[in-house]
């Protein structure tokens, strides 16, 4: 008896956090996504009204909102694979060597990770600066004008994206490596003897070892993307025009600017259900392809 | 592990390493313009063309946070949210645990559910959660800027994953030589789990101390706000004072960067036994 | 069996029961001696030095809350939500319909304020005074601090130039920009912001147009806002404004890019301490105009939190607040102009050669139009549209249209 009521004990208080601030809040926007509800109306209850699919129909109507779903799709496909790889190829060539220069670079490719986005936008934002940031003045040096990295809209795109890909590699490098280390020595030495290349040995057998690793990072870095907030959010607030508004960013200002919560909530339930739609799509293929 | 260290390092290694190493310069270069801003005068800092190198180094700036600005209060609240979430570490060591080896009545769908939360963007979050807890008084409290990222799907994810390494036989030993579940799980499961343990408390670390968001929305009064929220305060419509700026950056950044060098060799090796593989 | 069940139970009944106990919307038991306030701004060391004497003499304990600006939106909606805000708050007046919308301030009509005589309408700038900023016919906010716009020039570099005085017109502005922007490559003649809905306001009304009609629905469709898009557009046109988002306009004019600016006071202080070596080249000139030289009437007002426990202490400080006394020890301090008008009138704002000219531009000067979330709907609509028209090429007449249809439906009432 003792022991079946162990477990519970032990994942209870866990759960009940995860449950009380994860997924109550999803089923209390599932809920206010079919009422008009907006700052009287939080402030008072009785003031909201049920409207039906109403905020789903505007939504979908609505081309902002569609800009920001063709921009977190935009942002997801150049974003997902310049990180695994980046990532990838960097855990590679650090685990080629042990020395402690080696171990020392871990450090410096770490810190993008963990510096705090305010930091962030405030040296980006220097950086990108058209008339007085550093990269247009080195640009100068060499006679090419002054480039508008944050103020053209498709260049905007790929400035703000390339912030959040040197961030992002960070943690998954850390992971790569890990998993890098768990590779048998034996496989490899084995391949050497038989004559393969380093190069052939890598290809051949350790990325196939990292399958798990590597299907980890991509469903983690999938979902980030798809959340894709912080980086637009500090240097553009979405724009120009709205060229850098992903998703996430849609709803934090319908909701928060423009008070219009039933309508944020109705886009919050929207995206939910394409991040896990996604997720299961991945987890389902895997599962195909482990059972082959 | 086992290459002779002996050995000369070879070409290849060689070439990788300055390839590596340039690339370490470059992904770190917006760090190092961050802390050399820190220590520009004022006058430098506007300057255009800007400069690398600061030609009159100043750490007056530094002095002005802590001694016009609050930033030393700020500096107190963060450690004090950075040392509540180590106990939510606890907490997901042991849901980790659970999760892993017991078999209970739920507990598919449970961990389904802890995984969903990792899906779930925070903007959708933000209002019901800030409901919650002032329906239970904990707003403007230390605890109620922790509390929402206690405890998140990810971490639980990778204890779980760690702890289904642990052989069940030296669990179900102690079991039969008579140990309570919890004197287990303290004597047993978590001193095998330090490499996880390492990770968890890194990234609890940065998560806690770039905490922003609730810090924001729940302090009602400004002596409980925490470095990220201090930073952005600076954020004027008019950038004023970069070299200020700059420092309060540097000031957030380089306590992890310390924590994280101390802890590298863990990390990594708690990574690798989790069973990424 | 009974334990499992348990298991799901307890974390439901939690949670239901925190949702029930924050929607009787009750407040923290507080205390007739203390008050709450919140102000804007990346410090609250200044107003808690105002608010000094105050609590001296009242006896009652001021806790001062700064909050950033960017945060304003969240921390209203968070407090409005749980029922839990300060006693008194700055508004500044671009929010102020969201925040009377909400219901949660207190309302400030005549009887209410009849014992605070420093409160009474005709104390403050016509601006802002009394129903002007009064929401649905109810006055829910008392005047705290006035900010305009006004010319701010480069007297040197336009002496340079061969341009003796400041442009008085915006026609005139419009051709000493072009002269200026020959200057050469990254020089510019003036600088548009493309963050500022007001510019186009502005230029509406010195053109001779209002932007709502006399029912008080928003409207573009009119001849000064097709002279204010003649000149926006124009300057563009003309090469004489930069086309990136990110342009630093404080650095600007310190470099000499932007030689020209309309803006407030608060560039004066950043200019003052980022480059004192500039001081004597540069001024301040009354806004350029057409028909009418009117310029917008920003600024802050106060508020009383609706559900405030000390309503006689909230309403005690907003007098205090309201002195001329206060007012210009509070422009002395963070550098914002009073909205009182005897203070306005001071032998000390007169003798400072910047600040006559804020003063008598206040004195033309007119709020944007307080229709629901002007910032994010109607403003941004009319940023949008011109936007797109003078950065990415966009058809003008489309594209006003759409203007005009999307915003024709707003109303301040």
């Amino acid at each position: 008896m003792k022991i079946r009521l162990a477990p519970y004990a032990f994942i209870a208080p866990a759960s009940i956090l995860l449950l009380a601030f994860g997924v109550l809040p999803i089923l209390v926007a599932l809920l206010v996504s079919f009422t008009d509800m907006n700052l009287a109306g939080l402030g008072n209850w009785s003031r909201i009204q049920f409207i039906g699919f109403d905020n789903y129909v505007e939504l979908f109507t609505d081309a902002s909102f569609w800009q920001a779903l063709m921009n977190t799709g935009l942002f997801a496909v150049i974003g997902v694979p310049s990180v695994i790889l980046l990532s990838l190829g960097v855990a590679l060539l650090l685990n080629h060597s042990n020395s402690r220069f080696f171990r020392a670079l871990r450090s410096f490719y770490f810190v993008p990770a963990i510096t705090a986005i305010v930091a962030i936008a405030l040296v980006w934002g220097y950086l990108y600066n058209t008339q007085f940031g550093l990269f247009n003045h080195l640009l100068s040096l060499v006679g090419v004008p002054p480039v508008q990295w944050l103020s053209d809209p498709a260049l905007a795109k790929f400035s703000v994206a390339l912030v959040a890909i040197w961030r992002g590699t960070g943690l998954n490098i850390i992971i790569f490596l890990a998993a890098l280390q768990g590779v048998p020595k034996e496989y490899l030495e084995a391949a050497s003897l038989d004559g393969a290349s380093r190069i052939r040995t890598t290809i051949s057998i350790t990325i196939p070892l990292l399958r798990f690793a590597i299907f980890f990072v991509t469903i983690t870095t999938i979902i980030a993307w798809l959340q894709f907030f912080d980086e637009p959010f500090v240097l553009t607030k979405g724009g120009p025009l709205g060229a850098t508004t992903s998703v996430p960013l849609f709803l934090y200002q319908t909701g928060f600017s423009s008070s219009q919560f039933g309508y944020a909530s109705a886009g919050s339930v929207v995206l939910f259900l394409i991040i896990a739609i996604v997720t299961v799509i991945q987890l389902r293929s895997r599962r195909a392809d482990v059972d082959q | 592990m086992s290459t002779s260290e002996l050995r000369r390092p070879k070409a290849p290694t060689i070439l990788i390493g300055a390839f590596l190493g340039a690339g370490a310069l470059v992904t770190a270069f917006p760090f190092l313009w961050m802390v050399l801003g820190s220590v520009k005068p004022r006058s430098e800092s506007v300057a255009y063309p800007p400069s690398i190198i600061p030609e009159q180094p100043t750490f007056e700036y530094f002095v002005q946070l802590f001694e016009e600005l609050e930033f030393s209060r700020y500096l107190i609240n963060t450690i004090a949210v950075v040392l509540i979430s180590m106990v939510g570490l606890i907490l997901m060591a042991m849901a980790g645990y659970g999760f892993s080896k017991f078999e209970f009545r739920g507990r598919e769908p449970l961990f389904f559910l802890v995984l969903i939360t990792m899906m779930i963007p925070i903007q959708v979050t933000m209002i019901p959660t800030y409901l919650i807890l002032n329906g239970m008084r904990l707003t403007n409290t230390l605890i109620g800027i922790a509390l929402p990222t206690l405890v998140t799907g990810f971490s639980v994810f990778l204890f779980r994953q760690f702890m289904t390494t642990i052989p069940t036989e030296m669990i179900e030993a102690a079991r039969i030589d008579g140990a309570g579940e919890w004197r287990i799980f303290w004597q047993v499961v978590m001193p095998m789990s330090k490499p996880i343990l390492a990770v968890q408390v890194v990234l609890t670390f940065i998560s806690g101390w770039n905490s922003f968001l609730w810090p924001l929305i729940i302090a009602n009064d400004e002596r409980l706000y925490t470095l990220s929220v201090g930073v952005a305060l600076l954020n004027q419509q008019i950038a004023t004072n970069p070299s200020l700026q700059m420092a309060a950056a540097t000031l957030m950044v380089v306590p992890i960067l310390v924590v994280f060098i101390v802890f590298q060799r863990f990390v990594v090796q708690g990574f690798a036994l989790s069973g990424l593989k | 069996m009974k334990r499992t069940r348990l298991v799901w139970v307890a974390p439901l009944a939690i949670t239901t029961l925190a949702l029930a106990g924050c929607s009787a919307g009750d407040s923290a038991a507080g205390n007739p001696d203390e008050l709450t306030v919140w102000v804007m701004g990346d410090s609250s060391a200044n107003f808690e030095e105002l608010v000094a004497p105050f609590v001296e003499d009242s006896g009652i304990d001021v806790d001062v809350v700064a909050i950033p600006w960017d945060s304003v939106d969240q921390k209203f909606t968070t407090a409005v939500a749980s029922g839990n805000g300060p006693d008194v708050l700055q508004i500044g007046i671009s929010k102020l319909r969201t925040f009377a919308d909400s219901g949660a301030l207190l309302p400030l009509d005549e009887a209410t304020v009849a014992d605070y005589p420093n409160l009474a309408a005709d104390t403050f700038i016509d601006g802002v005074s009394g129903d002007a900023t009064a929401i649905g016919g109810e006055v829910v906010s008392v005047p705290w601090v006035a900010d305009t716009r006004v010319l701010f020039y480069r007297s040197d570099i336009l002496e340079e130039n061969g341009i003796t005085e400041p442009p008085t017109t915006w026609d005139e502005l419009r051709a000493d920009a072009k002269t200026l922007a020959k200057r050469g490559d990254g020089q510019f003649g003036y600088y548009i912001p493309q963050w500022d809905s007001a510019l186009p306001v502005i230029m509406t009304w010195d053109h001779g147009d209002e932007i709502v009609t006399a029912d008080g629905a928003v409207d573009f469709d009119t001849p000064g806002f097709a002279a204010a898009v003649d000149l926006y557009s124009g300057l563009y046109a003309d090469g004489s404004v930069p086309t990136n988002a990110d342009f630093d306009q404080t650095q600007g004019f310190i470099s000499g890019a932007a030689p020209m600016l309309v803006s407030g006071p608060y560039l004066a202080n950043a200019i003052s301490s980022a480059a004192p070596e500039l001081e004597g080249k540069w001024s301040v000139a009354p806004i350029p105009g057409a028909d009418d030289d009117r310029s917008v009437l920003a600024g802050s007002n106060l508020g009383v939190w609706g559900a405030t426990d000390n309503q006689e202490g909230a309403l005690a400080l907003l007098d205090f607040l309201s002195t001329a006394e206060t007012q210009l020890t509070w422009y002395g301090l963070d550098g914002q102009l009073p909205t009182v008008k005897s203070a306005l009138e001071d032998e000390s704002l007169a003798s400072d050669p910047l600040t006559a000219v804020y003063s008598a531009q206040l004195n033309n000067a007119t709020i944007l139009p307080l229709v629901p979330n002007w910032d994010g709907e109607t403003g941004k609509a009319l940023l949008d549209a011109l936007n797109s028209i003078v950065l990415t090429g966009a058809d003008r007449g489309s594209t006003l249209d759409a203007l005009f249809q999307a915003t024709g439906s707003t109303s301040i009432n």
